[in-house]
């Protein structure tokens, strides 16, 4: 979607001079937001111009506390996020291929589909204490739902004809499931992960909020109560950045493990 | 002839016994998993494996289910917290269908807000609720704007594909006939997108929910979330495992609802289509 600049053959220059045309408007927020700030139109005390928080940003880089709790939040979200999408789509898999699977877990699956499951982390934090644990579980339980919902759907949409192909070719049952089925379910399954990494990031910055001692939410908020608020701005941008670099980096893994895939070139679009 | 209407009855009353039971085994049959989960949940209470602390049993958690609701803290709050997402998703609606629309039809609009948006949608938005709170306080304007901030990103996606898929044969049959840019979008692009927009909506109330209930846990202020926060910090667990039951049951009602309302309101098309 409107990257066609960049897509244009011309080399490299014409490809950063793309990227920048389509970044510009990026740009113009934070000039906005600066100017806003030097004319006066709003309380410094409120909005920390753009420049106090690439300062704070920096101090933040250097003394290393960024990167730690950035880290520990990144291992908290991805690890629940792995986790989530193996069992996600093991037990798709099983509720699109078996009937019984189908009875036992479909249920639970519509029950708990729409609980918010940051309404589980004050529990969770009875049971397993605060930290890690209770932040991973609370990922998990959020990735599973999308992930198993994806899988169960791209599975049922793909093709009889191809299963029963691999059939009557005397592929065996777990072969039809290995390359048949979920290959054909892919992109589904990407779309499930794609949410649950949108879930990932926000249960551990809810979780790290409502309780924690490490973590970029308990930066944030950290910042929040002292009143540093360009440094708490900082841990924000941070943030943002980091789930944005996720999801390109995603969706760079969809595109590579889909390169075969046909509807990719005309169903892809910029979310 | 008097002597038939009782044998004529009979079979009548027999036929809707028999379907409610037909009705009462289905619902057994469907329901299994989660009789088994809670079966499991009291057996563990019963045979003493877990504390109560942990996990209460589930008597006690529908004893104090029944204490919360005479008390009115069940209906209160979670009115509060209705209030505040409901009013959140509508701003969002509003604003994000304008976007989108204005998105599809303008090369302009479509430049400005693709990097942002691009940007916006896969961000932790829960993150910002340290900035919203010192803007706009701890009661409901803050929750409502977040709830908007955090929904405008997947309406104006659903709208902006909605409108862009929109037929040019149409868009070129108006604009033959001279419609005006304003009619257009009224005419023609927003009924096309309609469904597209629904779908939006039907994703986007789970998401509302999600953030003004967790918003409400972290920054106080009323509503389900906080009073939930606030019995765990007692604590009181049956109290806690009341509040996650009612924010299950708020989120199943509510999808429910839209499933219905969609149907309503766009028969023709099928849910399972555009999945």
């Amino acid at each position: 979607m409107s990257t066609t600049v960049a897509a244009l053959p011309g080399g490299t220059q014409r490809r950063w001079l793309g990227a920048g045309w389509r970044f510009l408007p990026v740009v113009i927020v934070l000039l906005i937001w600066q100017l806003t700030v030097d004319l006066d139109l709003v309380d410094r005390a409120f909005l920390p111009p753009v420049d106090a928080v690439a300062a704070a940003l920096w101090e933040m880089t250097r003394n290393g506390e960024l990167a730690l709790n950035l880290a520990i939040s990144v291992y908290r979200a991805f690890a629940g996020l792995a986790i989530g999408s193996i069992l996600g789509i093991a037990i798709g898999l099983a509720m699109a291929t078996s009937q019984q699977a189908d009875r036992f877990f479909g249920p639970l699956v519509a029950t708990t589909y729409s609980l918010p499951k940051s309404s589980l982390i004050p529990l969770f934090i009875l049971w397993f204490g605060i930290g890690d644990v209770t932040d991973i579980v609370s990922v998990v339980l959020a990735c599973l739902l999308p992930v198993i919902v994806s899988t169960y759907h791209g599975v049922k949409a793909v093709p009889a004809l191809l299963v029963w192909s691999a059939r009557a070719m005397g592929t065996p049952h777990h072969l039809v499931l290995w390359r048949v089925l979920l290959p054909g379910a892919l992109l589904s399954i990407f779309t499930g992960i794609r949410i649950a990494l949108g879930f990932c990031f926000v249960l551990t910055i809810s979780a790290e909020m409502i309780a924690a001692k490490t973590g970029v939410g308990k930066l944030i908020f950290l910042y929040g109560e002292n009143g540093a608020y360009a440094y708490m701005f900082g841990g924000i941008l941070a943030l943002v950045v980091i789930a944005y670099l996720a999801d390109r980096l995603l969706l760079a893994v969809m595109h590579y493990a889909l390169r075969w895939h046909e509807s990719l070139h005309t169903h892809h679009r910029t979310a | 002839m008097n002597r038939f209407i009782p044998i004529t009855a009979r079979p009548e009353a027999a036929r809707t016994a028999r379907r409610g039971i037909a009705a009462l085994v289905a619902f057994l049959l469907y329901a299994y998993p989660l009789l088994m989960v809670l079966a499991a949940w009291e057996l563990a209470g019963w045979a003493d494996l877990v504390r109560p602390l942990f996990l209460p049993r589930v008597i006690g958690v529908a004893q104090q289910f029944w204490v919360l609701l005479r008390e009115g803290e069940i209906i209160d709050p979670l009115l509060v917290s209705l209030y505040r997402t409901f009013l959140g998703l509508a701003i969002a609606v509003v604003a994000g269908v304008m976007a989108g629309l204005l998105m599809a039809r303008s090369k302009w609009v479509h430049w400005f807000l693709d990097p942002l948006i691009s940007v916006g949608f896969p961000a932790p938005k829960i993150a910002f609720v340290p900035i919203f709170t010192l803007w706009f306080g701890i009661d409901h304007i803050s929750k409502i704007l977040l709830v908007a901030f955090n929904c405008v990103f997947p309406m104006i996606v659903a709208t902006y594909h909605g409108a862009a898929s929109v037929s040019r044969v149409y868009i070129w049959s108006a604009e033959a006939m001279g419609t005006s840019e304003r009619a257009m979008l009224h005419r023609i692009v927003l009924p096309a997108a309609l469904p597209h927009i629904l779908s939006g909506i039907r994703v986007t109330v789970p998401v509302a929910l999600i953030i003004t209930f967790t918003t409400e846990m972290i920054a106080g202020g009323g509503g389900v979330g906080a009073a939930l926060m606030f019995a765990q910090r007692f604590f009181q667990t049956p109290t806690v495992f009341v509040y996650i039951l009612v924010m299950l049951a708020t989120g199943l009602v509510f999808d429910r609802a839209m499933l219905v309302l969609r149907g309503r309101l766009i028969p023709w098309q099928d849910e399972s289509e555009e999945a």
